[in-house]
């Protein structure tokens, strides 16, 4: 082979090596992106959460000790929501830090606090009078902890696919996740009350 | 919002994921949402407004079955253009891993992407030789739903990750409102028993009804069989035995309404699938218009039957417990009410109304903070080339 066949040859591998690592920094990129976005929608849909339970809680639709229950798993929740907010600045990476850490124990309290209040006795008589303020606050409880067991498996999808890509070598090698932190997945309890789910 | 649907399968013939896609579509329709369909239909097939067309399709044999589905750069530059035009909050693809236009569109899309996995017996031989090529692309599914249990664990197994559960929906008020047929209705020692699927198809299960018919007829002599579905009816009376085919009525594939009237009528539904049910739709449409439901003890039927609750079962393939609960509850005209009830309240869960709103939980929890969909942009360059030289060959 002549000098010409080799040179072609080898700009040819290193294109081909670009693209290559372009291509994985594009794909590693989009999973990023897309973590972010499932861990931003599962705060909101936790923020929501609380702020309807503490609607329920002061609805005057409960009796005073479920309602005192349900306040305070709350405002917890969104104490430690308002926590991690203070230590981010606009435009901060989500990912930084695992900024979601400690939160898990607030929000498995809310949902038991939820599990123990919400009875079937106490779910009937919210949807069968209508005349109660409690009744649209409970449909807001509702909806929020569907959206928030989806947004929390959605995230966990997207960390685990996350997790998979950077153990790949050339992402390793090559450094392709920059300074971003690996994301992990989140864990806490968050089961509807069986009166609720149905 | 506006919804972009993709149904991999041709709206040319009827199915599962078709009526799935349609009654989904129309909910959303019908709640003021913009919901457009995209699927593949011969060009004289007769389609609702809503349904976009990809042109025809090809007969492909995979995953063990010959199905219709279309594919190719053609069909891709098409996926391409109604990505670009329909300026989608969201899209939903169904099936996106066959060989059809579902996993273009998620090959050319990014942005909010769901997608539903219906089947429960994905062939992992096709999955891993194409796994390489195809995980960067399910990489993009920000939201899976899977129908039923068995779905999801195909999902986990060979797609890895997870997805929610929200099983398929049922109009359980178009059941729910059907009439009685006095010529579908039993009477006390004449009991009529329905039975629904394809007649030539073993795991359906016609023949182990067909087994358990004789001891039923030792009891009940004007017992009643009405076989619904499509399939050679001379050929399936010929494997009976000749008692039984004397009592059996074939009626064919039957329109909507006379299978709701059909089941609305009838003394007991009899499902005595063998295997290979992922969910069981045809159980809650029985539900629905409040047949009292016997059926084969398969985890997916047993979910539905919310663990025997909603209705009889019996050990899948055993004619003999078959035959001991039709003579049962026969015999039992308080137990029949009961399980219509009971049926019928289980059958709600199941409603449009209950899963519309699951999925569009889904919806709303991936565009959460999300751009529109957009067609990729990795590869405009390519796309556009490509889109460029087949629009000048296509119109």
């Amino acid at each position: 082979m002549d000098a010409l066949t080799w040179w072609v040859a080898v700009i040819a591998a290193l294109m081909a090596a670009a693209w290559y690592l372009s291509y994985n920094a594009a794909r590693l990129d989009r999973l990023h992106a897309r973590v972010e976005g499932s861990l931003s929608a599962l705060d909101a849909q936790l923020v929501r959460r609380a702020e309807a339970t503490l609607e329920l809680a002061n609805s005057g639709s409960l009796d005073p000790a479920s309602a005192l229950i349900l306040a305070g798993a709350a405002s917890e929740s969104l104490e430690a929501h308002d926590e991690r907010a203070g230590y981010q600045r606009p435009g901060d990476d989500l990912l930084e830090g695992q900024l979601f850490s400690g939160r898990e124990v607030a929000e498995s309290d809310l949902t038991q606090a939820l599990q123990i209040a919400l009875t079937a006795p106490v779910v009937e008589q919210l949807h069968d009078d209508p005349g109660l303020a409690g009744g649209p606050a409970l449909a807001r409880v509702r909806a929020a902890a569907l959206r928030v067991q989806l947004a929390r498996r959605f995230h966990n999808d997207a960390v685990k696919d996350v997790q998979r890509v950077r153990r790949k070598a050339v992402v390793r090698w090559f450094r392709l996740a920059g300074h971003a932190e690996m994301p992990q997945t989140i864990e806490f309890d968050d089961e509807l009350p069986a009166a609720v789910g149905d | 919002m506006r919804i972009g649907i993709v149904c991999p399968y041709s709206f040319d013939v009827p199915g599962g994921v078709q009526f799935h896609v349609r009654d989904l579509a129309e909910h959303f329709l019908g709640q003021g949402h913009h919901a457009c369909v995209l699927a593949p239909a011969d060009n004289d097939t007769p389609l609702p407004g809503y349904v976009e067309s990809v042109g025809r399709t090809m007969p492909v044999r995979y995953n063990g079955s010959v199905a219709r589905l279309n594919f190719g750069p053609v069909t891709a530059a098409r996926v391409g253009r109604w990505l670009e035009r329909g300026e989608f909050d969201v899209i939903h693809l169904h099936e996106p891993v066959t060989p059809s236009i579902s996993v273009l569109a998620l090959w050319a899309a990014e942005g909010p992407i769901v997608a539903t996995f219906h089947t429960s017996n994905l062939r992992s031989r096709a999955m891993q030789a194409a796994y390489p090529l195809l995980r960067p692309s399910l990489e993009k599914i920000a939201g899976r739903i899977a129908v039923s249990e068995d779905a999801r664990r195909t999902v986990t197994t060979h797609v890895g990750g997870d997805a929610v559960v929200i099983p398929n929906g049922v109009n359980v008020d178009r059941f729910a409102s059907a009439t009685p047929r006095p010529q579908w209705q039993g009477t006390d020692g004449a009991p009529t028993i329905a039975f629904l699927g394809r007649i030539d198809e073993p795991r359906k299960g016609l023949p182990v009804l067909a087994a358990a018919m004789p001891q039923v007829l030792s009891k009940y002599p004007s017992a009643r069989l009405l076989v619904v579905g499509p399939g050679d009816a001379e050929t399936a009376r010929e494997r009976m035995r000749p008692e039984v085919a004397a009592a059996s009525e074939f009626l064919g594939a039957v329109s909507d309404e006379d299978k709701a009237a059909l089941l609305a009528s009838v003394d007991l539904y009899v499902a005595p699938h063998t295997g290979g049910e992922s969910f069981g739709i045809v159980l809650v449409e029985a539900m629905s218009a409040g047949a009292p439901v016997v059926a084969s003890d398969l985890p997916a039927f047993l979910r539905v039957l919310d663990g025997g609750r909603a209705g009889a079962t019996f050990r899948s393939e055993d004619a003999e417990a078959l035959a001991a609960q039709i003579v049962r509850l026969a015999a039992d005209p308080v137990a029949r009410a009961a399980l219509s009830e009971a049926g019928r309240r289980r059958a709600r869960v199941f409603d449009w109304s209950v899963v519309a709103e699951e999925v569009m939980a889904v919806y709303e929890t991936v565009t959460h903070g999300a751009d529109r969909v957009r067609p990729d942009g990795a590869d405009t360059r390519w796309t556009r080339l490509l889109r460029g030289r087949v629009r000048g060959g296509d119109d």
